[in-house]
């Protein structure tokens, strides 16, 4: 059975680390540190999850979200939105599957991944 | 019976039908005073001439006397019937009541009692024999001795008549002398006939009074139609002028009294002076020296004198006439006196009330200051000459009030009481910025009401206060209260700030150290495993502590509002637990969550704030649970709210302890132990989100067996 494919967007380099290590086991992972790279990617790249800082250099985490759900390529992709400001996170709610405040626990952010990889 | 009528009786006849036509023809104006007794007296003279007509025709002695004793009746009766006329002419009815009537009557009715039975006793005639003269045969009687009982008692009837009448005449003002000379006359030629034939004096054989009477009724009844001799207005005049409530003193030339109508006489008395007529005026008004000299040379005057009589002073008014001739000559002084006690002493308290007025008006801390039509200043009170900084009343009165305003709000202000003018808004409020003198800016709270004289506004009266200083607290107040917003604002942002930047770092904290206790470094050893728990606890304490403090913030920065939406109860529950199940079991302890079926699909609210309230409440049960279970379950115990509950196997919480956990940065000092230290802050944000939205929380808890918390809320499906 092949790993689910996660795309981690994060600018930050050492949540970046920390989230390559909590989730390398698991999944098969890809990382990106800021957002127009991201939208490159996400041009090519159907992941199962996409694990998302809100707030990014260049294409912000909030239009990435958009352009995801905009694509019918990318209907089945699961979103976990990553956000330091509490009220941003509100608004995006119900856009994305799962929003967590920072700081994310490694712990959780595996669980919940395995828990949304499970349900494809 | 037989009777020989001749010529020379035609004289005694036509004054026979005269009398009898006056009697008729005043009948007809029998309601005019004194008329009936006149009729009565004109009607008995009438019946006396036509006994005497038919005495002097008659041919024997026996015929002769028969009349001469009828006619008796006539002259008996006509004195008093004269007298009832004089009496009530004279305004005298009252007093001739039925029992004087029948005193009076007393002797007439002798008399003709002892005519007619004089054969048995002769007291009126001792003899009366037939003889003839001058070509009438008349009954030559000797009078006895009641004939002059008679005849005095007669002429003194007619002479009291007499008296009375001619005293009323003499009353009577000049324009009525014509009037008076014909009743005079009148009145006074019976009298003179009767004597005239009663004694003899002139020799004529027949009586002359019947035609005397009827002289008297002819000058009466020419009185009574030509000068209305029977008018109402004589006895009118003496009824007014005595009922006058003005007093009236009549002069003389001399200054002596002539007259003096009733009120006159009553205030005379008061000075001790009971006869004033014939007294010079100075005598009497002692009170009152000098008084007509200082008005000798003047044709008409008036004063007020006041007089201590008695206890309390009266005042009385003046008005001094002069009574001249056709001549101008001075004839004498009419002086009417009145009685203004009571009209001074309404003066004068009309003037202390408007002097205690004034001096409250005048000793108002307010400013107090009438306008008229045209907007000039007719009043200003000292409070406002001294708020404004003037030295002087004078520099404010007659200006226009829109001087006083400031320049640029002058056109504003006018406009306000011009419309208070079209729409007669009997009091207005408004707060006007004023000039003082020395240039500054002063601000009135003012209410200014409509004045009227009648239906007609008069202009406007104002009382204001000097709102300056509140004014400028309110200024001071507006700005404190911006700055404060601002500020409040501000330290929002700051904290918002503050906690999006502290989150981050922690993010590397938890997420390393989580790491590391996961041995993804390498193993470690028990220290370092320790080690790394400590750094998870600490970063979890603090990221705990950035979330409530953001949340305190927040809703004590009074921009806690409720953003209700439609949404899905289930969605929520799903939501609110999804990590707090990994924490629960992080603990080792059980979770489980349920949601009532009867709950509705969608309902409304602000379901970000209900999430951050189960997580409070799944928060601090884990947090406090050392075994056990924690589980939420959501209700709908009725139609109308649904509730929201929590239970945990912790601690408990003592009844003591209920009654503030729900105050910010209380905790059970017991609770505080190393495993679950907190800020303190999670049940206080609860209980005010819960508030917000009109629900309430409640907790139910016994020390050591755990606890219970239940909000409640109003169930609403429709916006």
């Amino acid at each position: 059975m092949t790993k689910p494919f996660v795309f981690v967007v994060e600018d930050d380099p050492k949540l970046r680390e920390i989230m390559s290590i909590t989730l390398e086991a698991d999944f098969e992972l890809e990382t990106c540190a800021d957002g127009n790279t991201a939208l490159e990617r996400l041009r090519n790249i159907a992941p199962e999850i996409v694990i998302l800082d809100l707030n990014l250099p260049g294409v912000s985490g909030k239009d990435l979200l958009t352009y995801v759900r905009a694509q019918d390529r990318l209907a089945k992709t699961r979103v976990i939105l990553t956000t330091a400001d509490d009220r941003q996170a509100e608004t995006l709610n119900n856009d994305a599957d799962i929003v967590l405040l920072k700081p994310v626990s490694p712990m959780q952010l595996r669980e919940l991944t395995l828990r949304l990889g499970s349900m494809q | 019976m037989s009777y020989h009528f001749t010529p020379n009786m035609i004289p005694l006849a036509l004054a026979a039908l005269i009398s009898g036509a006056l009697g008729l023809y005043t009948w007809q104006h029998r309601r005019a005073i004194g008329a009936i007794p006149f009729v009565v007296m004109m009607l008995l003279v009438f019946e006396w001439e036509i006994s005497y007509i038919l005495h002097l025709a008659g041919n024997d002695f026996a015929t002769k006397l028969f009349w001469d004793k009828v006619m008796f009746f006539g002259v008996v009766a006509t004195p008093l019937a004269w007298l009832t006329f004089a009496l009530e002419y004279t305004g005298r009815k009252t007093w001739l009541n039925a029992r004087r009537l029948v005193m009076l009557s007393i002797i007439p009715v002798t008399t003709l009692l002892i005519i007619r039975t004089n054969e048995s006793h002769q007291l009126f005639w001792t003899q009366s024999t037939l003889s003839s003269e001058g070509g009438f045969s008349l009954l030559n009687n000797i009078n006895g001795s009641w004939f002059w009982v008679h005849a005095w008692y007669s002429y003194i009837l007619i002479m009291v008549g007499l008296v009375l009448v001619v005293r009323a005449l003499l009353r009577w003002p000049a324009q009525y002398r014509g009037q008076m000379i014909w009743v005079l006359l009148a009145t006074l030629t019976p009298f003179i006939a009767n004597i005239l034939t009663v004694f003899h004096i002139i020799p004529i054989l027949i009586d002359l009074t019947p035609f005397a009477f009827t002289v008297t009724g002819i000058g009466m009844a020419f009185a009574l139609f030509r000068y209305r001799l029977l008018d109402i207005a004589p006895i009118a005049r003496d009824i007014v002028i005595d009922g006058m409530k003005d007093g009236m003193i009549i002069l003389d030339a001399e200054r002596r009294i002539v007259d003096v109508n009733r009120t006159a006489q009553e205030m005379i008395a008061l000075t001790g002076e009971q006869q004033p007529i014939g007294k010079q005026l100075a005598d009497i008004l002692s009170g009152w020296p000098g008084l007509i000299d200082r008005y000798r040379n003047l044709m008409e005057a008036e004063d007020e004198i006041s007089l201590n009589v008695g206890e309390a002073p009266r005042w009385y008014a003046l008005t001094l006439s002069t009574l001249l001739d056709e001549n101008k000559l001075v004839i004498g002084r009419v002086l009417i006196i009145r009685d203004i006690t009571d009209r001074k002493q309404a003066e004068r308290q009309l003037q202390e009330s408007e002097a205690r007025f004034r001096q409250i008006v005048e000793n108002a801390s307010d400013l107090i200051y009438r306008v008229d039509r045209l907007g000039r200043i007719t009043y200003a009170n000292p409070s406002v000459v001294r708020v404004l900084g003037y030295d002087d009343e004078k520099e404010i009165l007659g200006r226009d009030y829109l001087n006083f305003v400031l320049p640029e709000l002058r056109h504003k202000v006018k406009r306000v009481y011009e419309r208070q003018l079209l729409r007669k808004t009997p009091t207005t409020y408004y707060e006007v910025p004023v000039m003082a003198a020395a240039g500054h800016e002063i601000w009135l709270g003012q209410n200014v009401q409509l004045i009227y004289e009648g239906d007609q506004i008069e202009g406007f009266q104002a009382v204001a206060r000097d709102i300056t200083a509140i004014k400028q607290a309110h200024d001071a107040l507006r700005i404190a209260r911006d700055q404060a917003l601002e500020a409040s604002l501000a330290k929002t942002r700051l904290l918002s700030k503050v906690s999006h930047e502290l989150r981050s770092p922690l993010g590397g904290i938890v997420g390393y150290a989580e790491l590391l206790q996961r041995d993804a470094f390498g193993q470690l050893n028990e220290k370092q495993y320790k080690a790394t728990s400590e750094i998870i606890e600490s970063a979890d304490y603090l990221a705990n502590m950035v979330n409530e403090l953001l949340d305190e913030a927040q809703l004590r920065s009074s921009n806690a509002t409720l953003q209700e939406k439609m949404f899905s109860p289930r969605q929520l529950v799903q939501l609110a637990t999804s990590g707090m199940d990994i924490l629960a079991q992080k603990k080792g302890l059980s979770f489980s969550s349920s949601i009532d079926p009867r709950l509705p699909e969608a309902i409304l609210g602000d379901d970000r704030r209900l999430r951050q309230i189960i997580i409070n409440l799944l928060g601090n049960a884990i947090k406090f649970t050392k075994e056990g279970s924690v589980s939420l379950e959501v209700t709908c115990p009725e139609d109308d709210c649904w509730a929201i509950q929590v239970t945990d196997t912790g601690i408990g919480i003592s009844k003591e302890a209920q009654s503030y956990i729900f105050e910010p940065f209380r905790q059970l000092q017991s609770a505080v132990t190393y495993d679950n230290r907190g800020v303190g802050l999670g049940l206080s944000i609860t209980k005010q989100l819960v508030e917000l939205m009109n629900g309430k929380i409640v907790v139910e808890s016994e020390t050591g067996r755990g606890s219970t918390f239940t909000v409640l809320l109003p169930l609403r499906t429709t916006g």
